[in-house]
């Protein structure tokens, strides 16, 4: 009851003033600053270059702010960057895993490395299982694997982790239309699970369909912050137009 | 956590199927390396116990000693010199040890069917340097920038993994599995010596297994400097061309480069101007040696026999005396070539030494005994067998070795002579360098391979702790 009650209190993901200006001077993320609850989904949409794979480098210090902090569990990322990466999963757009390794040689690896060293190959049937890959492929090397198939594996991984928050850049990318409903079907049980999941994306409609709170962000910069309750009844794809061509941004931002 | 990603590094390499073909050809090669070195050491063995056996056939029918004026002596086939040549081949395998006349090795491999010379022999230093150094880097020039390149780098790091730890595994990981292979390859390989009936020494299986260390140590240098290279590139292709041009200028330019850069630095007179010079003053003495021998004069009412007998110790003290003369001449001159020689050589090691192959060649020619001393040590042997063969003559005949004049022995009452006994003559016996001043000798370029393994690996280390995992 008392961890829940501190859930709630505390945000399990923030970006506070978050800064990033690389070596050659570009400004890739201008002060940014946002929360992602438990339970949350929070969505950052935005073209190419906005800077959402940057905020999600910064969260697993990848790459370490100019000016600002990430935070996980209260833990600053490029202070103490091992254990907020105990707090942590990460699926990327295109999820490359060892070829040469099967479905699940995969799971045991990114387990044992993620700090999961007691599954069982049950553990690892049934987290697949979960991801909707079918058995037959569990024992195959991920070589042959297309990329919804290795994007399952992706997320059984993130879920062996059992992290309280998830990073998703560009997850839905590349998808067949029957692994991207998959997919979010799965992100909204691990929703429920009470996990906090922070997605960049370029799709619309997906963002619309799973989201909490969305941030349109263009040159480094959120220019829109909004629940997907303040959202009701807007076209959102219309609504993203105006923002990226400039029109409207000042009626909507805040 | 360390061993969870040796444990991934020694599974990944293993179930790829560049490992599987890259050390099957590697180990087809050092099987192949064994076996054309047990089938030449064999071919050569016979063609030395021919040679001996035509030498002895040769003094058959001699019937004095005075009349052996010099003996042929062999350099024995060294069983590890079938592994690395070294010098072995360059080095005249035959000297005629005679008094009056300097020892020179004569009748090498190469002159005997320069076809050697062209394409030389797949022998084990040479599977090491060359094979060897490129299935490491095979094996370790995507090692980091490889897993960039697939995305595997981003996900390991999205996990709370020490980067030191994280690159220590890898190395780890690599070097066990990569040199357990090797070894059993190697020493199956060795099975072959024995099964070939090539014998090998206690002594001598100590210096093989120093090669086959120094030789995985070189294989060290190659995968450490990889995987080097590979954390401090971000694409796979920059990383392999990058090592590509390090192990043509290491392994190919490098040594030879040196060897003409020291030819430029101190120069060594010829053997031809040496000669000239040799000639000059051979000519000087000859002259006076000439005068001399006109000052003869013999006892009055002496025996024929005792008068040759006589002249004969005549023309000895006066050939030894010239010869005493024309050898001081000789050995000073020979002492500055030497000695130039040697700071020549020391150059061009020196510079080599740039280049691991040219320290694992040097250390695995050292502990073989085929460095560049084995010519030096078979004629300093053949020196020492000199002066033994001088004795066993002199006790003979009472003359000095080639010393006299021709000796002309007529029998009046018809009887034949006893012919000679050849077994009777000193037997020459080579010994290699003993074994702790072969690793003495190897010892600066073990160290050497050693301290490249290490900056290597501090490199890789460093490099990786500030590398860009995205």
């Amino acid at each position: 009851m008392s961890e829940n009650i501190l859930t709630i209190e505390k945000p399990r993901l923030e970006a506070i003033n978050l800064t990033k200006r690389y070596r050659d001077g570009v400004l890739a993320l201008d002060n940014i600053s946002f929360s992602v609850q438990p339970g949350e989904i929070f969505v950052m949409l935005g073209g190419n270059g906005a800077g959402k794979t940057t905020t999600i480098n910064l969260f697993l210090n990848f790459i370490e702010p100019t000016e600002g902090e990430a935070r996980i569990d209260g833990i600053i990322t490029h202070k103490d960057p091992l254990a907020a990466k105990e707090r942590v999963s990460f699926v990327s757009e295109n999820v490359m895993l060892y070829g040469d390794f099967t479905a699940v040689q995969n799971l045991d690896y990114f387990s044992r490395i993620g700090g999961q060293s007691e599954y069982t190959k049950d553990d690892y049937r049934d987290a697949l299982l979960r991801v909707n890959l079918a058995e037959e492929a569990h024992h195959k090397k991920l070589r042959g694997f297309s990329k919804g198939m290795r994007q399952k594996c992706g997320i059984a991984i993130a879920i062996l982790k059992g992290a309280p928050a998830i990073l998703l850049d560009e997850p839905t990318s590349g998808l067949d239309p029957k692994a991207g409903h998959d997919f979010i079907h799965l992100l909204k049980s691990l929703q429920k699970e009470g996990k906090s999941i922070l997605m960049s994306t370029h799709d619309i409609f997906r963002a619309k369909a799973i989201a909490d709170t969305i941030a349109i962000m263009n040159n480094g910069r959120i220019i829109m912050l909004k629940k997907s309750s303040e959202l009701a009844g807007c076209n959102l794809e219309e609504l993203y137009m105006q923002y990226m061509t400039g029109h409207d941004g000042q009626r909507l931002a805040g | 956590m360390l061993k969870v990603i040796v444990e991934k590094e020694i599974r990944e390499i293993l179930g790829s199927v560049k490992f599987v073909i890259t050390f099957g050809a590697c180990a087809v090669l050092i099987l192949l390396s064994f076996y054309i070195g047990a089938a030449n050491h064999k071919a050569n063995v016979e063609q030395y116990n021919a040679a001996k056996a035509e030498n002895t056939r040769q003094m058959e029918g001699l019937t004095s000693w005075m009349s052996l004026e010099q003996h042929r002596i062999f350099l024995p086939p060294q069983p590890l010199a079938a592994l690395v040549t070294g010098s072995s081949n360059d080095v005249g395998r035959t000297i005629d040890v005679h008094r009056r006349s300097e020892l020179a090795a004569v009748d090498s491999k190469f002159n005997e069917d320069p076809i050697y010379a062209v394409f030389r022999f797949l022998d084990l230093t040479f599977i090491f340097q060359i094979v060897l150094s490129l299935f490491a880097i095979m094996l370790g020039y995507d090692a980091i920038c490889g897993e960039k390149e697939r995305g595997t780098l981003r996900l390991s790091f999205a996990n709370p993994v020490p980067r030191a730890t994280y690159i220590l595994g890898k190395l780890l990981g690599s070097f066990i599995t990569l040199v357990t292979a090797l070894l059993i390859a190697i020493l199956l390989s060795c099975l072959i010596l024995p099964l070939l009936g090539v014998s090998l020494t206690g002594d001598e299986w100590i210096r093989l297994a120093a090669i086959i260390g120094t030789g995985l140590l070189y294989f060290g240098v190659f995968l450490t400097l990889s995987v080097f290279v590979s954390s401090r590139t971000h694409r796979t292709s920059s990383a392999f061309l990058a090592l590509l041009v390090i192990w043509v200028v290491s392994v190919l330019i490098v040594p030879r480069s040196a060897t003409l850069l020291a030819g430029r630095a101190v120069d060594v007179p010829s053997i031809d101007e040496l000669a000239a010079q040799k000639t000059s003053f051979s000519r000087q003495l000859w002259t006076e040696y000439r005068d001399a021998m006109g000052s003869f004069s013999a006892p009055k009412d002496i025996d024929p026999h005792d008068m040759m007998t006589h002249f004969n110790k005549f023309m000895d003290s006066l050939s030894t005396e010239r010869e005493a003369k024309m050898k001081v001449f000789s050995d000073r001159l020979n002492e500055d070539r030497f000695n130039r020689q040697v700071v020549q050589q020391k150059f061009a090691f020196n510079v080599a030494r740039v280049s691991p192959a040219a320290s694992m060649n040097l250390a695995a020619a050292n502990l073989a005994g085929t460095s560049i001393g084995l010519k030096n040590r078979f004629h300093e042997t053949a020196m020492e067998y000199r002066k033994v063969f001088g004795d066993f003559i002199r006790e003979k005949t009472g003359m000095n070795l080639g010393g006299g004049m021709i000796y002309v022995e007529i029998n009046d009452d018809g009887e034949k002579p006893d012919p000679i006994d050849p077994s009777e003559l000193p037997v020459y016996t080579y010994s290699p360098k003993p074994l702790m001043a072969s690793f003495s000798a190897a010892f600066v370029d073990i160290g050497i391979l050693a301290l490249f393994n290490l900056i290597f690996f501090v490199g890789a280390f460093v490099s990786f702790i500030r590398y860009d995992v995205r």
